[in-house]
């Protein structure tokens, strides 16, 4: 029996997934998670800090992390990274002028060495919002076709709406398990 | 002998007294005239000492006329560099640090009488230059530096590299395509948008200069960029406005999320049901949301804010954590120069 599978068991046992959950400040990362939590979204202010929320889903014990994207805060980002299995990159669609930051600040977490493992779930947020980007600009403008270190998706979402918040979450949860879990 | 003594004795002190006193005056102006040389020598002292010290600030005066010369030589120099052909690049770098050391020598020579100011501020300006040029060097000539690295990280990374070349590209469409609703690019203009154009959507307001903007409707968020000296005011927006480089400004708006970043001397009337945020700003001030137009009431139905609660005067600074002293980045309007109506200023 190797290593790996002494984690694969013990990680089996507890189906713990951390997910850490990024994107540009007004990207609503904090809406989202209140929103899949099922919790109200119309009084939450810009994040300074970070919130964790453990939640129950598909007999998994998710724990995701918010981190506040202002630009003060981006540095701290680093500190989350550790044992990440999947990252959410929260990407406001609405946001045409930061479009090439918001790639830069995605491409250079590519190349961190502590998510080099983690699935990679991109939300295009807002778009229950008539001018928003597709998803489909949003990968072409962010050159994701290009990753080909992590899996990766994108998905257009609405956090407001609840719109595609499970089918994001669903599958990047099977693609952590594919890779972790032992499949039964 | 008594009075040939006490003749003698008479005579005695009155001759003596002469003697005395002439003694006495030719040491008095003896000593006057020693004092009158020493003044005069005083004087000759400090009018040398006056016309070295001129002589030192003239030489100070001309050593950073000197220096200054080679150092703003060495700068073009190095902004040439960018230019100039590979072949003929290594001897450029060699005549420039040459030129480097000539200065540094110049400087040594001149600590003499130089101030130990004029000396430090010198010193730090060669070792300026010299990064200058070493930076400029690594970035011509780029030297491959030892590291430890994993195959498979350089194989990915580079892969990454490999694939974001045509960023440039990519840059200028994304800052011309903002959203359809919008206003770029206007000067000394009275703009105004009503709801069947902004309600739901987003707007975006951009390098506006000296505008008074007005947006009668309920936009779902309003992105606002390079303002200058302009007034803008909008109906209630359901979700976030996001204010980025604006000076001189004055925004009258109520909104669910309020981001404020670098943006300099303004005033917002706000109402704000979450709490609103700057980072990177200064004198920015706040108070509470006061437009009016006729369909206000209906436009903050439709957007769902909660016109009882507005935390205008409760702003968090990104750039001040320290929750015991207030930010010095910004401060509430004094009640006395509260804005009471728009309608006049701005019709």
């Amino acid at each position: 029996m190797g290593l790996l599978t002494i984690l694969k068991k013990m990680k089996q046992k507890e189906k713990e997934v951390r997910l850490l959950m990024l994107g540009l400040d007004n990207a609503g990362k904090t809406t989202i998670l209140k929103k899949f939590n099922g919790e109200d979204i119309d009084t939450i202010s810009p994040t300074l800090g970070f919130n964790i929320k453990t939640l129950e889903h598909r007999n998994f014990k998710l724990n995701i992390w918010d981190v506040g994207g202002q630009k003060s805060l981006r540095s701290y980002w680093r500190n989350y990274f550790e044992s990440t299995d999947g990252l959410i990159w929260v990407v406001d669609s609405l946001d045409r002028l930061r479009l090439q930051d918001c790639k830069q600040e995605l491409q250079s977490l590519l190349q961190e060495e502590r998510l080099a493992g983690a699935t990679l779930l991109v939300f295009a947020n807002k778009q229950d919002i008539s001018g928003a980007l597709t998803s489909e600009a949003i990968k072409e403008a962010m050159d994701l076709e290009n990753i080909q270190t992590h899996h990766w998706l994108i998905i257009g979402c609405s956090a407001v709406t609840g719109q595609n918040l499970l089918e994001g979450i669903d599958w990047i949860i099977d693609d952590i398990a594919s890779r972790i879990f032992t499949m039964d | 002998m008594t009075t040939m003594d006490s003749s003698v004795k008479l005579a005695a002190p009155s001759t003596l007294t002469a003697i005395d006193v002439e003694g006495k005056w030719n040491i008095v102006s003896e000593r006057l005239q020693k004092r009158e040389d020493e003044r005069l020598a005083e004087i000759q002292k400090k009018r040398e000492q006056k016309s070295e010290t001129a002589a030192l600030q003239e030489s100070t005066l001309f050593f950073t006329t000197e220096f200054n010369k080679e150092k703003v030589a060495i700068e073009a120099g190095l902004s040439e560099c960018d230019r100039v052909d590979k072949a003929n690049l290594i001897d450029r770098f060699d005549f420039l640090s040459l030129s480097l050391q000539k200065m540094q020598k110049f400087l040594a020579e001149s600590t003499m009488f130089l101030p130990p100011y004029e000396v430090r501020l010198a010193q730090e300006t060669i070792s300026k230059l010299q990064t200058q040029i070493q930076e400029k060097r690594d970035e011509l000539f780029p030297k491959k530096k030892f590291a430890f690295k994993s195959k498979k990280k350089v194989a990915s990374s580079e892969k990454l590299f490999a694939k974001t070349l045509p960023e440039n590209v990519f840059q200028e469409k994304v800052e011309i395509s903002l959203t359809s609703c919008k206003y770029e690019n206007l000067k000394d203009r009275c703009l105004e948008k009503f709801e069947d154009e902004i309600n739901n959507r987003d707007v975006a307001l951009a390098r506006l200069e000296n505008c008074t903007v007005k947006l009668y409707g309920v936009p779902s968020a309003v992105n606002m960029y390079k303002l200058k000296n302009c007034r803008v005011f909008t109906g209630p927006v359901s979700s976030s406005i996001f204010i980025t480089e604006c000076q001189d400004c004055v925004f009258v708006l109520p909104c669910q999320q309020l981001r404020i970043h670098t943006t300099v001397n303004s005033q917002f009337y706000i109402h704000v049901t979450s709490r609103a945020i700057i980072e990177d700003c200064s004198g920015v001030k706040f108070g509470p949301y006061n437009w009016k137009y006729p369909s206000l009431d209906e436009h903050y139905k439709i957007s769902g804010l909660n016109r009882n609660k507005n935390s205008w005067n409760d702003i968090d600074d990104f750039n001040w954590l320290a929750s015991d002293t207030h930010s010095p980045n910004w401060s509430l309007i004094p009640e006395g120069e509260l804005v009471k109506s728009w309608d006049e200023l701005i019709s």
